[in-house]
């Protein structure tokens, strides 16, 4: 079938097509001109602290090796031998000085250099090895500890590319002296949804919160949110959605962390530390974003934080219609570890495989795959144009910004989608 | 957790298998409440994290090298297990099987428990340490129907009524899960 890309996402991307969630040709164009063109994110460097530490992770369907070289670098390689294409890394995550493919052990160094192929002695004309190493990921750079990698040796600097997303993302990152770091291995969740919709999600729909999750969420909180809620969109992809609670609320009421459940339920230690926190945050990254609350974040094209449960999530795809779904919980990297442990749980209870809420997620994801899916709706695209054009400047935060109702966020993400995929398209 | 059970009488046996097999009927009858009856109001109840790990070279020939328990990110490690509970968010998630706007479940699943390999492996005063094997079928509209496969570590506390359940740790076959939620009573 052909598709024209133009015909997908219309002029002010009020109408969305079916087809962008379904269509094997549209994600063949999205592997190249998106996937292949952006900051992918790989993980964080608490991950991989010594030299020979590694973990695995994804760049859309290709598996990366990170790892931490002896020289103290940051390196990512496809985990795919050059001799006939193995995995040749098969632990989730670990401390290794080599990796030996499995088939004819032809052995590859933490940094992906080929050391040693067994059978070279028994012939006459050696290999070049320095040509045969693992398969570089061209860029990778970090940002507050965040490692992102793109296949594109052109691609802009990491810093640029986040843009003003970092004023956000500094609102809760500075709050922590030492930085954050991430607990143990990703929950990998693997749902049958198209990749674009987690991701949706958690760019700005805080809004779907007091109808999907309102068996959970009381009533009186929702309400909270929609009142105090702040939706951004710092360059299109990008957003954020907080609550900016009023001067002198009291530090219960704004510390992040304080709301989750298991803070609730953690005792004084917990939210004593919490208190701590909050009452330095001033300080340390201003009053504006020291009354911010976080709810979502979003980082193009498929990174989200969500600061409320302190969560990274990826959404790597699987397919036009699967996606396995990558989160960790999130903690300051100085708290004591019994803290930890009763913080992860403000993830784990609410989100990720378990999570009482994002079970209802997950379901409605899929459940529009299979909307996306069906025939002879394709003259009814999806409606995209809540609060069209309601989004403006702020006179002391970047970005357009808005009500959390304004699906503004997911008209710029579907516009920058596009662009990409138009620039993409052409013969496979 | 290479020890043998220990020797049981036949009554014990079956006094064990009444409770679980009890246990199955009230969760597969999505009778949630009378299940929360069960549990010690003190309850820890933990679905440990699974990874496929790196090897130990060092332990080659030896048992520990493929232990499960080197798999498994539980409440003592630094990792992140899927579910740390208390009786507050079992009762949350069972009371949330009630409401209408329960979307998940909404028509509910249905569900088919088979408990088996009961074993108890430790006992003093009142206290029972009890392991057991459970195949749960799993199926609801819109997904595909699933099988869970796990084993569970209880710790049960026996009173003149009956068993209470203390702790359970339940550990799934999975690394990445292929299954719609982990919120379910296993
Ligand atoms: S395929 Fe890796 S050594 Fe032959
Ligand atoms: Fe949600």
């Amino acid at each position: 079938m052909s598709l024209n890309i133009s015909d997908l996402v219309n002029e002010d991307a009020s109408l969305i097509s079916r087809r962008c969630w379904s269509d094997e040709g549209v994600y063949a164009l999205e592997k190249r001109g998106i996937f292949g063109k952006s900051w992918l994110f790989l993980g964080h460097e608490s991950q991989i602290r010594a030299p020979g530490d590694f973990v695995q992770a994804y760049m859309c369907e290709t598996p990366i090796i990170v790892s931490r070289g002896q020289d103290g670098g940051i390196y990512a390689n496809i985990n795919s031998c050059t001799h006939r294409g193995l995995p040749v890394c098969r632990a989730d995550h670990g401390n290794t000085k080599r990796f030996v493919c499995p088939y004819h052990n032809w052995s590859y160094s933490v940094e992906g250099n080929l050391m040693t192929i067994p059978q070279e002695s028994e012939v006459v004309r050696k290999p070049d090895k320095t040509q045969l190493g693992l398969k570089r990921v061209p860029r990778v750079e970090s940002w507050r500890g965040m490692i992102f990698g793109s296949f594109d040796e052109a691609i802009i600097p990491l810093d640029e590319y986040l843009g003003d997303m970092r004023f956000y993302l500094d609102a809760f990152f500075d709050r922590f002296p030492a930085g954050i770091e991430f607990m143990g291995a990703p929950h990998r969740w693997v749902i049958n949804a198209n990749w674009k919709l987690p991701v949706e999600n958690q760019l700005g729909d805080v809004n779907h919160g007091a109808f999907l999750h309102s068996a959970i969420i009381p009533i009186e909180a929702q309400q909270l949110i929609e009142k105090l809620g702040h939706s951004v969109v710092t360059t299109p992809g990008h957003g954020a959605t907080f609550r900016l609670m009023p001067e002198n609320t009291p530090v219960d009421d704004v510390a992040w962390g304080m709301e989750a459940v298991g803070s609730i339920f953690g005792g004084d230690e917990v939210q004593n530390y919490l208190r701590e926190i909050q009452t330095q945050a001033h300080e340390r990254v201003g009053d504006l974003r020291s009354r911010m609350k976080g709810l979502t974040y979003g980082i193009y094209p498929n990174l989200s934080f969500l600061w409320s449960n302190t969560s990274f999530k990826v959404s790597h795809p699987r397919g036009p219609g699967k996606v396995e779904y990558w989160s960790w919980a999130v903690v300051p990297a100085d708290a004591p570890d019994n803290i930890k442990k009763i913080l992860r749980t403000n993830y784990s209870s609410f989100f990720g495989p378990a999570g009482i809420l994002e079970q209802e997620d997950s379901e409605v994801w899929a459940q529009q795959f299979l909307g996306s899916n069906i025939d002879f709706a394709d003259d009814r695209p999806y409606y995209y144009g809540l609060g069209l054009g309601e989004e403006k400047p702020h006179p002391d935060m970047p970005g357009l910004v808005s009500v959390t109702a304004n699906e503004f966020y997911a008209r710029h993400f579907f516009t920058r989608w596009k662009k990409e995929l138009q620039a993409a398209e052409g013969p496979l | 957790m290479s020890a043998l059970s220990i020797e049981v009488t036949p009554e014990q046996q079956r006094q064990l298998e009444r409770f679980y097999f009890h246990e199955a009927r009230l969760l597969d009858n999505r009778q949630y409440l009378q299940w929360l009856t069960l549990l010690s109001e003190d309850v820890r109840y933990i679905i440990p994290s699974r990874v496929n790990v790196q090897v130990n070279n060092r332990a080659r020939g030896q048992e520990d090298m493929i232990s499960v328990e080197h798999e498994l990110e539980g409440e003592d490690s630094m990792g992140c297990p899927h579910r740390e509970e208390g009786y507050i968010l079992l009762m949350l998630r069972a009371e949330r099987a009630y409401k209408i706007n329960s979307w998940s479940e909404n028509p509910p699943a249905r569900t088919r428990r088979i408990v088996g390999n009961i074993e108890l492996m430790e006992h003093s005063s009142d206290t029972l340490s009890v392991l057991s094997n459970f195949h749960l079928y799993y199926a609801r509209p819109g997904s595909d129907n699933i099988l869970y496969s796990g084993q569970r570590r209880d710790t049960l506390l026996s009173q003149a009524d009956g068993f209470r359940i203390v702790r359970r740790e339940v550990v799934l076959d999975y690394a990445a899960i292929e299954v719609p939620t982990l919120g379910l009573f296993f």
